[in-house]
Parts: structure tokens; C-alpha cells; sequence
């Protein structure tokens, strides 16, 4: 079967610093996967590099066996990849709803006169978008805060409006960068639980971040674990958690500060 | 879901066309000359907000855009005959399109570097009306052909009057709905996170291009009434000072708001008007009334015109802060 996501060999540079080195990744369509890495290691560069956000300097990015690598950041939004952010990027001067309505906008296409005059196709469209993003935000129980300034919210609703932004559109390839973070608890098992239905009743692939080990083992089917850019090791997530490298890269040999926020 | 109920803003706009109407229909040439003005520029204002305001982009240059709604819907009118509501709409599409080939390259700009970029091009608009004297008049300007409904219907000073505010209502009313669609959300996403926008589907630049040819229109559209309204064109009624004067009153009114557009220009409009007894002071006073307004209220008038809406309309729903804690 065809992988929903493949990265061959890709590595990305900036400057002098290869933040990722000939990285190679296949994810199953339908595929839960979990891709951790102590912090530095090249995670949200490879999100970033499969949506286009930054260019690759080399080797390819297929999705569902055609290269996207080239494509610029929009295109590959609007052949299904969906992404959140780890520090929101909420457009903050509007309001939550207003923030759905642009990611499930990408589908419907109009004429800029028949936007200005709100001709009955325009408000047609705008009718059905409205109603997307009113069950998505229904899903992930935001509904009441709809109207209310993105700027006005606390961190952990705006990642779970990041959330239901990206998933609106109905992705069939969704990248999660740290989804729960700044969330407590009891929030993260209840966005991650609507991201989870959401994504298996649509067959929806997730490609997913996360530093919440506890997130991260209930969610994941498998899980690629990455250090300076590279992949080290990939299993399911009872043999990441006993494989000795993983706990190597994460908490060092001699046991320095950087796995602090793994450890729980 | 729509919301239809009687909001402030409609009974706003009743009360505006209410006023418009009377004063159409009593006032005397003069005022209606003045009341006019102020008109065309709302519609000016309502257009470089959409550049400058929601799409992010700043503009130095809007003043040209309306030149060539001017002179073109003039000279499309002494060359061609066209009746004045074929050759402004003409010139308008003839700005947009300059304005879109205006936006291509300055979509890669942004900031000081747009501001020069689209100050340079004033320079061409400016050098361009005043070198071909054989079409525009150069320097020394150009007589506006009378407007005419058809060319055995002239339109009197009374009917110029209720075009130019039908114009304007129209340019509201547009602006109302583009902001409210996806395009408008699209603009607006794309200045406050180019990245996040991107990541949804949406083009920037395509997004950065459309801001740019719509508030060109706008202006081509105000520009052209402009000439009909004051009957003769100068290429120094567009110069860097109307530009200047133009992003004046979309800061002072409020930027990205509509309504802010609207009420910066009727306000700076009317304020000459008002100074007149202060005579000599006048000015000094505009300025001073300027930088005060700039000081107290930052984000512009539009502060005044949310204060009184969110208190009348929705006195419990002011959702902000986190019910989740």
C-alpha cells in the first residue's frame, strides 16, 4: 500500500546547522504516529519541512505517493495536509469562529464581486463553512466562546482552537505539534479525545508531537523517536519506552536536565 | 446563523442615508460641494484601509489611484462619449488592474520598503500625468467634461450630489461584505499570521495582490467622482499630501474598521469646516486636535463607536477570559 506520508532522505539546513540529516519516514494511511526527540532535535523542522514552511535542501516529501516537496505551503494545504502549531500562530484580532471559518475555507473558491455584493452563491457558501465550523467547534466544546477575541484567550484553549482549526478542513494528513501543551490535564484527554474521533471517523492520519509521554502512549500506534536530526529508533510504544537508546538520548548517560519534561 | 436582527450599525446607516437625504434635497451648492468631498473621501478612506488596515500592506501611493480613476474616467469621457456611470467604473477596473500589477512585486515587500516602493511610484503616476500634456493637460490640468447621464441628459449639481452618495453607500456596503466573507477573514488572517494562514490553504500572496487591486478600485472609484464633483483635475490634488492625508484618516478613525474608515474621514473632512472661525489657528488647531485624538485613542474613533455598542447591545456578553478556569 502507497504510504499517506513518506519523507525520502530529506534533510533540511539552515545556514551551518543541518537541523535535519537525510531523515526517512513512512506513515500508513490511518496511521497514529508519535515522533518525539529530546528538544533541538529537528521535530518541528520536519513539520515544517513537510507543509512547505521551510524549504528542503534535500531529498523528497511524497504524500500518498506524489511529490510534494516543491509545492509551496498553500498547495500542500489544499491536497490535505493539515497542521497545528506549538506556539498557536491564532490570528489573534478575530474571533475564535473567525479563526475555524479561514481553515475550513480552503475548499470553496468565489469571485471578489461575488463576495462584495453577497450574491446568493457567496452566502450560500458561507452558510455551509459557518456550519463546518460550528460542529467542529461543537466537537471540541469551544462553541460558547465562539465570538470571543482569539488575543483574549488563555494558552491552553487557543492550542485547543489551534486544533480545531486545523482539523475543520478535514485533513487527511494531520500534523500536531505539541497539541497539549499549556493544557492541564483533564483538557489535553478531552482535546486529544475529540482530535481522535474526528480523525478516526474520517480515516484521518496523524503525524503527532508531543512531549506528555502519558499523551503520547495512549495516542500512538507507533512511535519514530529523532535526536540531532536524525532517527534513532521506532517501535510501538512499549518497546520505545524500554529500548535503551531512546532513554540514552532522552535523559543522557549522566542523567543531565534535558529529559525534564519527559520523565512523568 | 445569520445574524438579522437590528444592530447599531443599521440604525447608523439609517440615520447616515436619513441625513445624506435631507441634506440633498435642502441644502444649498455650497454644502452639498463640501458634504460631497467628505463622500469621496469615505470611499478613498474605505479603500486603503482594505490595503493598510486588513491586509497589512502600507501604501503611500492611494492618491494615484485616484488620479487615474480622474483622469481616466475624464479622458474615457471627452474621447469616447461613455456616460459617466460606464467611464467610472471603467477607470476603476483600469485602476485595479494597475494597482494588481502595482502588487506583484510589492507582495515581496513590506514596511519602510513598501512605503518607498509605493512612493516611487506616485513619482511615475505624478512625472507620467505631467509629461503627456497632449492627453492630460500636464501641469496646468484638465477640464472635466460634464457628466451626463445620457448624452442628451445632463446630471444637475442636485443629482451629481445623490450619485456621489449613492456611490458612497455602495462603497460601504461592499466593503461591509467583503470583510464579512471568506476573502475578507483570508485578508485579515494574512497580515496577523502569514505562517498560520499558509498552513490553511491560504495564499498570501494571492491575498496581498486582491488587497492591493480592491482598494485601488476603491480609490479609482473615489477619484473619478472627484473629477465629476470639482468639474477640473491637477496632478497636485494627488500628490504625496493627499496620500498622507488619506492614511490620516484611516489611523485616526481606526485601522482594519470600517466603521473607522467612515468616521475619520467624515471627522477630518468636517474638521476645516468647523476650525473655520479660529482663522489663522486653524490649522495649528487641526494639528493639536490630531495628535490628541492619536494620544487618548490609539486605535481611533471606531474606540468611541465600540464603547457605545458592546454597552447597549450585548451588556453580559463580553466573552473574554477563560470560563475553563
Amino acid at each position: 500500500m502507497t504510504p499517506r506520508l513518506e519523507l525520502d532522505c530529506v534533510s533540511v539546513r539552515f545556514g551551518g546547522v543541518n537541523a535535519v540529516q537525510g531523515l526517512s519516514l513512512s506513515v500508513a494511511p490511518g496511521e497514529i504516529r508519535g515522533l518525539i526527540g529530546p528538544n533541538g532535535a529537528g521535530k518541528t523542522t520536519v513539520i515544517n519541512a513537510i507543509t512547505g514552511a521551510v524549504r528542503t535542501s534535500d531529498g523528497a516529501v511524497r504524500l500518498d505517493g506524489r511529490d510534494i516537496t516543491r509545492l509551496p505551503a498553500h498547495e500542500i494545504s489544499k491536497l490535505g495536509v493539515g497542521r497545528t502549531f506549538q506556539h498557536v500562530e491564532a490570528f489573534g484580532e478575530m474571533s475564535v469562529l473567525d479563526n475555524v471559518l479561514v481553515g475550513v475555507g480552503r475548499a470553496t473558491k468565489g469571485w471578489i464581486l461575488q463576495y462584495a455584493f453577497g450574491t446568493p452563491h457567496a452566502r450560500h457558501c458561507e452558510r455551509h463553512l459557518r456550519r463546518l465550523a460550528h460542529e467542529t467547534l461543537e466537537a471540541f466544546g469551544l462553541l460558547d466562546i465562539r465570538n470571543a477575541r482569539a488575543a483574549d484567550l488563555p494558552f491552553g484553549l487557543l492550542k485547543k482552537m489551534d486544533l480545531a482549526r486545523s482539523i475543520a478542513a478535514a485533513p487527511s494528513l494531520l500534523l500536531m505539534d505539541e497539541p497539549t501543551s499549556g493544557m492541564s490535564e483533564a483538557e489535553a484527554d478531552s482535546a486529544i479525545a475529540a482530535a481522535r474521533i474526528l480523525a478516526s471517523s474520517r480515516g484521518t492520519t496523524l503525524l503527532v508531537v508531543e512531549h506528555n509521554m502519558r499523551v503520547m502512549m495512549a495516542l500512538a500506534q507507533r512511535i519514530t523517536v529523532m535526536q540531532f536530526g536524525a532517527v534513532i529508533a521506532q517501535g510501538t510504544p512499549q518497546e520505545i519506552q524500554g529500548n535503551a537508546i531512546v532513554i540514552d538520548a532522552y535523559l543522557g548517560t549522566d542523567d543531565h536536565e534535558e529529559g525534564h519534561d519527559v520523565v512523568h | 446563523m445569520f445574524d438579522t436582527a437590528l444592530r447599531p450599525v443599521h440604525i447608523l446607516y439609517g440615520t447616515g442615508a436619513l441625513l445624506v437625504l435631507l441634506a440633498g434635497t435642502t441644502l444649498g451648492s455650497y454644502p452639498s460641494y463640501l458634504i460631497s468631498l467628505a463622500l469621496i473621501n469615505v470611499i478613498a478612506a474605505v479603500g486603503l484601509n482594505l490595503l493598510v488596515g486588513n491586509s497589512g500592506q502600507i501604501s503611500l501611493c492611494h492618491s494615484s489611484f485616484m488620479a487615474i480613476g480622474a483622469y481616466g474616467s475624464s479622458m474615457l469621457t471627452a474621447m469616447f462619449g461613455l456616460p459617466f456611470w460606464l467611464s467610472i467604473p471603467c477607470a476603476a477596473l483600469g485602476a485595479a488592474a494597475v494597482g494588481a500589477l502595482l502588487g506583484m512585486p510589492a507582495r515581496r515587500l513590506s514596511g519602510i520598503y513598501l512605503a518607498l516602493a509605493t512612493l516611487a511610484f506616485l513619482q511615475i503616476v505624478q512625472i507620467a500625468i505631467e509629461e503627456s500634456a497632449d492627453f492630460t493637460g500636464g501641469v496646468r490640468g484638465l477640464d472635466v467634461p460634464k457628466a451626463f447621464f445620457w448624452p442628451s441628459v445632463p446630471v444637475g449639481p442636485r443629482s451629481l450630489f445623490f450619485v456621489v452618495a449613492g456611490a458612497c453607500a455602495l462603497s460601504i456596503w461592499s466593503a461591509a461584505n467583503l470583510l464579512k466573507s471568506k476573502l475578507g477573514r483570508e485578508i485579515n488572517a494574512a497580515r496577523l499570521s502569514p505562517h498560520a494562514a499558509q498552513a490553511l490553504g491560504v495564499s498570501v500572496a494571492r491575498v496581498k495582490l486582491t488587497a492591493f487591486a480592491l482598494s485601488a478600485a476603491y480609490a479609482g472609484l473615489a477619484g473619478g467622482l472627484l473629477s465629476l464633483v470639482v468639474g477640473f483635475v491637477e496632478p497636485n490634488e494627488f500628490g504625496i499630501s493627499a496620500a498622507l492625508r488619506q492614511l490620516t484618516f484611516i489611523v485616526v478613525g481606526g485601522m482594519g474598521s470600517l466603521a473607522g474608515s467612515v468616521l475619520g474621514a467624515l471627522a477630518l473632512s468636517g474638521l476645516p469646516e468647523l476650525l473655520r472661525s479660529a482663522k489663522e489657528y486653524s490649522d495649528l488647531a487641526s494639528a493639536l486636535i490630531l495628535l490628541a485624538s492619536l494620544l487618548f485613542m490609539p486605535r481611533g474613533l471606531v474606540t468611541l463607536w465600540q464603547h457605545l455598542t458592546v454597552r447597549t447591545v450585548h451588556p453580559v456578553a463580553r466573552p473574554n477570559r477563560s470560563p475553563a478556569k
